[in-house]
């Protein structure tokens, strides 16, 4: 069951995967892509209760 | 389609690969060990029978039961309370595996802190498994976990952690320890609730005996040792002269009776059962270590803990033959029979336990030969 506090981390953990996908996507830099996409994989793992 | 689009997509493919692959590792440690018990084995329950609560949460795990033919004692042995301590958790599927009781009774938790064995601590750069081959030519297969419950399960931590009974200060992530909970809270967090627990089925089923099996780096004072409260020294020191008999040097250490939540501790003054709590020399949980696999954790066997005995930093000897399973979880084993020997003269309430090995056989074999 999750509590009120891990709902609350969820929430802005989704916020913060959003505006990193969003910056993955608006990024002209390719090295800059790379960096947003490596912050993502542990966003997505910890988003869905996996790590 | 612009060329920044293209990339993103095409970095967004490998992140989905990544992830599918690496959250199917980690989902995969969720998986329960298979135990085969003994044909002896008379009853399974599960932890929740004495805490409802723990049902369907990974804090609820088997008890395995040997009921002797005979009334007598009451025994229990809790592995895997650190799960990154594999010859603890190892001895007790050894038990649950191969034990008969003729008289008495035999309570083994192999894994304790369920929770703890679905993730390794980060950074540590810790196997997933260990691995046995049995007799059969069967590979059986461990997980090597953490020290401390899983924080999918149990979060966040506190900065500080105040041990609910004594008001004891320690650091946050100790909140997640099992052997900083005891006696545990009903209403507490899942670590608490899990600590109570089993303290509750201590107290209902009247277990008079309770090990549990720990290792430690070699660069822990308490090492090699027995860690025994108050109640269980004398017995205790008897049970030590037959260890020296089989050629195992155990110290025997008294429990600090201002260190609070560990079994040795808590289980003595908070239940009626006299605790003992036994540590081998495991070098892949060291400070001091090479490198971190899966042989590291089998055969102990390391060139940097080899160098730091010969400089006298060690509390334990070490050579190059290093400190196989065989010989831990065989200190562990003969620990648990010499120890109830002892008990049963000293409480006249005996537990007889057969057909498990003694130091002798373990160090002699594999610990594959031993499981089914």
């Amino acid at each position: 069951m999750l509590t009120p506090i891990t709902i609350v981390y969820l929430v802005i953990l989704a916020c913060v995967l959003a505006l990193v996908v969003w910056n993955l996507f608006t990024e002209k830099k390719f090295t800059n892509q790379i960096t947003a996409a490596m912050v993502t994989i542990p966003l997505i793992l910890r988003l869905l209760l996996i790590k | 389609m612009k060329k920044h689009t293209i990339t993103a997509l095409l970095l967004t493919v490998v992140v989905a690969a990544v992830c599918v692959y690496s959250g199917n590792l980690f989902l995969s440690l969720r998986a329960d060990d298979v135990i085969i018990p003994s044909k002896d084995l008379t009853e399974v329950r599960m932890l929740s029978d004495y805490l409802p609560k723990l049902k369907g949460t990974r804090g609820d795990t088997a008890i395995y039961i040997f009921k002797g033919e005979e009334e007598g004692g009451k025994a229990l042995v809790l592995g895997g309370t650190h799960p990154n301590e594999p010859s603890s958790y190892t001895s007790a599927v050894i038990l649950v595996e191969n034990a008969k009781v003729t008289v008495g009774t035999l309570y083994v938790i192999p894994q304790a802190a369920r929770s703890a064995f679905t993730h390794n601590d980060s950074q540590e750069a810790s196997p997933l498994y260990v691995h046995f081959e049995n007799s059969k030519g069967e590979v059986r297969k461990f997980r090597y976990g953490s020290r401390a419950v899983n924080p999918i399960d149990q979060w966040p931590d506190p900065d500080v952690y105040e041990h609910a009974s004594s008001g004891q200060l320690l650091s946050g992530s100790e909140t997640r320890n099992l052997n900083r909970a005891y006696p545990g809270r009903e209403d507490g967090n899942l670590t608490e609730q899990v600590a109570f627990a089993i303290t509750e089925m201590i107290k209902k089923e009247n277990i008079g005996l309770t090990f549990d099996l720990h290792e430690a780096s070699p660069e822990y004072p308490v090492i090699n040792a027995t860690v025994a409260h108050e109640k269980s020294m004398d017995f205790a020191a008897f049970g030590l002269f037959e260890l020296d008999m089989y050629g195992i040097d155990m110290a025997l250490e008294p429990s600090p009776v201002n260190l609070h939540g560990l079994t040795h501790r808590e289980l003595g003054d908070y239940t009626d059962t006299y605790p003992l709590l036994m540590e081998t020399a495991n070098a892949s949980q060291g400070r001091l270590r090479g490198a971190t696999n899966e042989k590291l954790a089998l055969d102990g066997k390391d060139k940097f803990y080899v160098s730091a005995g010969e400089l006298g930093m060690l509390y334990v000897p070490y050579d190059e033959n290093g400190h196989p399973i065989e010989e831990r979880v065989g200190r562990h084993l003969q620990g648990v029979l010499s120890y109830t020997a002892a008990y049963n003269d000293f409480s006249g309430t005996p537990i007889v336990i057969e057909n498990v090995p003694m130091y002798e056989e373990m160090i002699a074999a594999k610990v594959g030969d031993y499981l089914n």
